[in-house]
């Protein structure tokens, strides 16, 4: 296989153009020889069926009409033979060069695409829906393939068949080749309105397709609420009224087809009969010879027919470009340039940070954050308290550099923060996450993600070990290399949890950002997450997303934050002492103590 | 997305005889529409075959006899067959076709309803994603066979034929010639088809890998720009792009060279003709529309051909869906009535499980051992535990979701299992741990609960559990799209729905899963409130999180390892300072601390995860 590795790297950024089909011809850098080889190449197998029309027209005046046999009988045989290999071979070299072009040209794109998204900021992924990126990345790129594998090549294909056919039958008689293409915008006309309404109707049956799978889907889902209130009857209605709709839909693109077909066999029909007519007389007139007619009647038979599938070429074609304009949506958006930054220290951080005033705002004048100032000195633990919305989630997003402040400054072991690359600064920076994400491939894997090195199994289970999910593991048949997932075990939240935190332990960060949430979690499993926490803390500077008190009190610095702004800060014990909010949040707990001694007390 | 995503196994099997024979049954209710197919399309072949005939016969006693006459009169043959086959093409088109599509429904409806009766086993073991498929694609495949694929080998078994039939009448030494290189051609399409079909399966087998892969990246962003792991995801995905490439191009690659090869084997057949149809036109034995007929015939004989391929290789694959399609309807619910089942009217009394013992699976330890229990009418029964102690194969057991191994189970003094299925579900309410509703309004989700609630009754249900306030706010009030799974509202919001909709259910017991997913502190009070309106009324089972819930129970259940650990009621119960205290007591803070909302937190969002 031939695909010049080469050219399978460009920035398709730089592709975009206002005019789709411009964008398209620059997206296709690298394949255009070929591309233009499989269209040759199509040109010479249409050229070669003509001949062979040609051929058949020589040999029948040579051997029926005038008799005079000037090429020996094997040598005609072998004449159709070749065109007919001619035709074949340069049939397939088309199909090989377009189906490289397209798989080639889609490859690129795949490949730049799954890069360009994993290099998009937070800011866009977070605005857009998933599902909505998939279909993009799949089911548009899918159709941006099928434009360069077939659609654009039919149109080729049809019109070298029309433009080859027509010329010769020019040259065999004007006015019969003139007679043979009345039909020709009629056909071309009725086509293309009624694929537009086709693709409609089709548009409409897919849309209940998707309806029926909805309802199928959470039938299936909600398997027990219907068995809990036995409702099998009114769902079967449910699906029975979605189901009929489908059939429906399906009836009226049927019928579409039904008339369409029959239709322009009619249109065309009508046409080779004239044709036939004109030539035919011709023929007893003498003024073309039996031999012409035979080749007309082959010939004019490539003029029209495939003239019907135009009309649902391209409105087929049409798809295309609307596929290649959303799939060109997210790859015009800016990436996150990952090796930016000037300074680049060949050792770790230290982890000294100083907050200076600093704000940030994800759009102008929604002010997230404001006035952030605070030291952390190198392995301190600092605790964010505050509702949902106060900040403290965007205050820790700003020191992996997945937001950028927007004023003020933050200094990382004495240097501005923007002044470090973002990879190096996302190597030195760990994350355990409210909600643990787990990849579906083997555990040993999930914990060497993104370690970026080798591993050895010692390294994979001491971390395992430190996150108290060595047991865990070992239980499992497969042990490390069980797979997780759909096609492997389910883990439990705690369990998966503590896989995080085995993947942060061997990642050994400098920083630590820790969301200290466990509402995902088993009373029982609490305690161990909570010691394999401790384990993962020694030693880093952490901030902690406090959920809980305990986190809290042993924290060096307790930072209570509210609409962006930090309303107290300080340690626990200077905290309690002070009226405020954290006061408020203590005397609860304590309250809660209280209580439960009282509980108890009444209850014994 | 994520969460229906589903990788599709694709298998083959050899042709299978009764497989067979039951999908021509499919198509018998409709027999009088698969032989009109049959023969207008038998007839589409035919005629075809006959023009090009005509054709013969406007060169050979037309043009060359110079006869304008007989050319006006083939000429009008013609004309009218073109008309003929115009009828045709309609016909079986739209009678294919649409029998197609009513196969298709037939198909997806009787899969539905069957999954109706089949019982929550059958779920548990099978995946969603698996179901779904069977109900969409595999009921296509087969449609397609019984319609399309009888129309496709109909018509080239019948093209072939009577062209054959032509040639014969024209030449019959010729007409050997191409007779021997039709089996040839027949069986090189075949080999081709079926190969190109292989590496389209692989195609498809790494398209679904390479949905995921995005599925992975999109959804894990987060994680993934946290290690940096761009640089390697992308390395592992070029692996699978390359594949792709690989397999797509062999697809194609194949595909290209298959109607060229098939060309260029019936060329030889075209030069055979030429050839000896040469010296024959030397004798007089073959006319030039002779000529042109056979090359006519000959060329065309390669659609026909490629057609017949196409459905024998796709019939494998149509039976392979037929056969996974058969054993979904042919699975038996596990869970049936009894031939003397009964509806007594009402379910109320006491409940009784006696000596139960009940595992999932044939091979594996009992999750619930001889677990006995006398609750009387109207008593509240809370449930705690560790997850996997057995709660929640109790309520499965008293749902009757499931049946008991050994030992009976009695509902107001009757063995359950002597009771219909919906005397027993339709009385009695349950509250899942995830509420789960149906897209549709909100009206309409209530009404799940009782179809003939009339709409004041079903406002009184919101206003029972509180939830009326919420869903008045709503611009559209009770007509308000809950989305899909009911996703557009907050986990609390889907909590008292389900909640109001069990009330209107009015059921005679009831039955609770606590979320333990935390909602705001007054949402949480309307839960409490509704909850309480619930048992109050009925008998009830409720695997409980909530202290107010566990401290209300008349007794309460602690379950572990299948078996009753401790039980008796709150006060007794701390009394022990046994199992059920260390529970108490840590639930006590861990709840306090929510519910007072010391963090200030408003809960996660866990809609995602329904």
């Amino acid at each position: 296989m031939k695909t010049s590795l080469s050219s399978t790297d460009i920035d398709l950024q730089k592709t975009i153009s206002k005019n789709r089909l411009a964008g398209i011809w620059r997206m296709m850098q690298g394949f255009r020889l070929k591309y233009a080889g499989a269209v040759t190449s199509l040109g010479i197998a249409a050229a070669a069926k003509m001949l062979t029309y040609l051929l058949l027209r020589f040999f029948v005046d040579s051997y029926f009409v005038t008799e005079t046999r000037t090429v020996a009988l094997p040598l005609l045989a072998l004449g159709f033979l070749g065109l007919a290999l001619a035709e074949g071979g340069f049939t397939f070299l088309s199909g090989v060069l377009s189906s490289q072009t397209a798989e080639g040209i889609t490859r690129r794109l795949r490949n730049f695409l799954y890069d360009h998204i994993q290099h998009l900021s937070f800011t866009y992924h977070s605005k857009m829906q998933t599902g909505e990126l998939i279909e993009r990345s799949t089911s548009d790129v899918d159709a941006l393939r099928r434009f360069f594998s077939d659609q654009a090549i039919s149109v080729g294909r049809i019109i070298l068949l029309f433009l080859i056919n027509f010329i010769a039958l020019l040259n065999l008689n004007v006015k019969l080749a003139l007679v043979s293409v009345i039909v020709v915008p009629f056909v071309l006309v009725v086509s293309i309105i009624l694929f537009k309404n086709v693709s409609k109707a089709y548009e409409a049956y897919q849309e209940q397709e998707a309806i029926l799978s909805t309802t199928l889907q959470e039938n299936l889902a909600g398997v027990r609420v219907v068995k809990a209130f036995s409702r099998q009857d009114y769902e079967m209605a449910k699906f029975e009224k979605d189901n009929w709709e489908k059939f429906i839909r399906g009836k009226k693109l049927l019928i579409m087809h039904s008339l369409f077909w029959p239709l322009s066999d009619i249109l065309c029909g009508a046409q080779l009969l004239v044709g036939y007519m004109v030539g035919a007389l011709m023929a007893i007139n003498g003024t073309i010879s039996v031999g012409t007619y035979l080749a007309y009647a082959g010939m004019v038979i490539y003029i029209i027919y495939p003239l019907r599938n135009l009309g649902r070429i391209i409105v087929q074609t049409s798809t295309g470009l609307v596929s290649y304009a959303r799939v060109m949506d997210i790859i015009k958006e800016a990436r996150e340039p990952l090796d930016e930054g000037d300074h680049l220290p060949t050792a770790n951080i230290v982890g000294k940070l100083g907050f200076k005033k600093v704000k940030f705002e994800y759009e102008p004048n929604d002010q997230t954050l404001e006035d952030i100032t605070f030291d952390v000195k190198p392995g301190q633990v600092i605790a964010l308290l505050g509702s949902t919305g106060s900040g403290k989630s965007t205050l820790v997003n700003l020191l992996p550099r997945f937001f950028e402040y927007t004023g003020g400054k933050i200094l990382l072991d004495g240097v501005d923060l923007n002044r470090y690359p973002r990879k190096y600064l996302r190597q030195q920076i760990g994350i355990v996450e409210q909600e643990p994400f787990l990849f579906s491939r083997s555990i040993r894997e999930n914990i060497t993600y993104g370690v970026g090195r080798q591993v050895s199994d010692d390294e994979v289970e001491t971390a395992a070990r430190a996150a108290a999910i060595h047991d865990v593991i070992l239980s499992f048949k497969e042990g490390y290399k069980t797979l997780v997932g759909e096609r492997g075990v389910t883990l439990s939240g705690g369990q998966k949890q503590r896989v995080t935190i085995a993947r942060t332990i061997l990642k050994n960060p400098r920083i630590l950002i820790l969301d200290d949430s466990t509402s995902s979690v088993d009373t029982e499993t609490e305690a161990e997450i909570r010691e394999a926490l401790q384990n993962l803390m020694k030693d880093r500077t952490t901030f902690i997303i406090a959920h809980r008190l305990q986190s809290i009190t042993e924290a060096d610095l307790i930072l209570v934050m509210d609409k962006g702004k930090i309303i107290q800060r300080g340690k626990h014990e200077e905290l309690v002492s002070q009226p405020g909010v954290y006061q408020q949040i203590f005397n609860i707990q304590t309250r809660i103590e209280v209580e439960l001694e009282k509980e108890l007390a009444n209850a014994g | 997305m994520p969460d229906n995503y589903y990788e599709e196994e694709e298998f083959q099997t050899r042709f299978n005889q009764k497989t067979f024979r039951r999908i021509l049954g499919l198509a018998k209710p409709h027999l009088k529409w698969v032989i009109g197919f049959l023969v207008t399309i038998a007839l589409v072949a035919a005629m075809d075959a006959v023009s090009t005939f005509l054709s013969k016969h406007i060169i050979d006693d037309g043009i060359v006899a110079k006869n304008p006459q007989a050319l006006t009169n083939l000429l009008i043959a013609y004309g009218s067959i073109v008309l003929i086959q115009a009828g045709n093409v309609f016909l079986f088109i739209y009678l294919a076709g649409i029998l197609g599509e009513r196969i298709r429904y037939d198909l997806r409806k009787k899969m539905f309803n069957h999954l109706q009766a089949l019982s929550l086993n059958y779920y548990s073991k099978t995946p969603v994603g698996w179901i779904m498929a069977r109900v969409t694609s595999d009921s296509e495949r087969v449609a397609d066979l019984v319609t399309w694929g009888f129309v496709d080998s109909t018509w080239g078994v019948m093209s072939i034929g009577t062209s054959m039939v032509f040639m014969f009448i024209i030449n019959w030494k010729l007409a050997l010639i191409v007779l021997g290189i039709l089996p040839i051609l027949l069986y090189i399409a075949i080999q081709f088809r079926k190969r190109i079909l292989g590496e389209y399966r692989n195609v498809r087998k790494l398209n679904s890998k390479i949905v995921g892969a995005y599925n992975e990246n999109i959804t894990g962003v987060r994680i993934i720009k946290a290690l940096g792991r761009e640089k390697e995801n992308l390395g592992e995905f070029k692996e699978l792009t390359g594949s792709m490439y690989k397999s797509s191009y062999r697809a194609a690659w194949l595909s290209a060279l298959f109607l060229p090869t098939v060309q260029i084997i019936s060329a030889f057949a075209v030069g055979a003709v030429v050839w000896f149809g040469g010296y024959q036109a030397e004798s007089g034995q073959m006319t030039i529309g002779g000529i042109q007929a056979f090359v006519s015939y000959i060329t065309f004989m390669m659609w026909p051909i490629q057609d017949i391929a196409r459905v024998f290789a796709e019939m494998q694959q149509a039976i392979a869906s037929a056969e996974r399609m058969f054993s979904l309807i042919d699975s038996k619910p596990q869970i049936e009535n009894r031939p003397q089942a009964i509806d007594p009217g009402t379910i109320s009394g006491d409940i009784i499980f006696d000596h139960v013992t009940f595992k999932y699976e044939e091979d594996e330890q009992p999750v619930l051992q001889d677990f006995s229990l006398h609750v009387k009418r109207g008593e509240t029964i809370a449930l705690v535990g560790p997850t996997g102690g057995g709660k929640s194969t109790i309520v499965n057991l008293l749902c009757r979701f499931y049946e008991p191994n050994e030992g009976r189970i009695f509902i107001g003094g009757r063995d359950y299992t002597s009771l219909s299925l919906q005397a027993i579900q339709s009385r009695i309410g349950v509250v899942l741990q995830t509420p789960h509703l149906f897209s549709g309004s909100v009206r309409e989700n209530l009404r799940y609960g009782r179809l003939n609630a009339t709409d004041a009754e079903i406002e009184e249900a919101t206003r029972v559990v509180g939830a009326h306030d919420f869903i008045t706010r709503f611009e559209k009030g009770f007509d308000t799209e809950v989305g899909e799974g009911g996703n557009l509202l907050s986990v609390g919001q889907k909590q008292l729905l389900s909640l109001a909709r069990a009330v209107l259910a009015k059921p005679e017991v009831f039955v609770m899963d606590e979320a333990t997913s935390s909602v705001d502190t007054l949402t949480e009070a309307l839960i409490q409130r509704g909850m309480e309106t619930l048992l109050n009324k009925c008998t009830s089972f409720v695997i409980a999180h909530r202290l107010s819930t566990i401290k209300k129970a008349n007794r309460i259940l602690v379950i572990e390892g299948g078996r009753i650990a401790e039980i008796g009621a709150h006060a007794e119960l701390l009394k022990v300072r046994g199992k059920y205290y260390q529970l108490y007591t840590r639930q006590f803070r861990h709840q306090l601390e929510t519910e007072l909302n010391i963090f200030q937190e408003t809960p996660a969002n866990t809609a995602a995860a329904d």
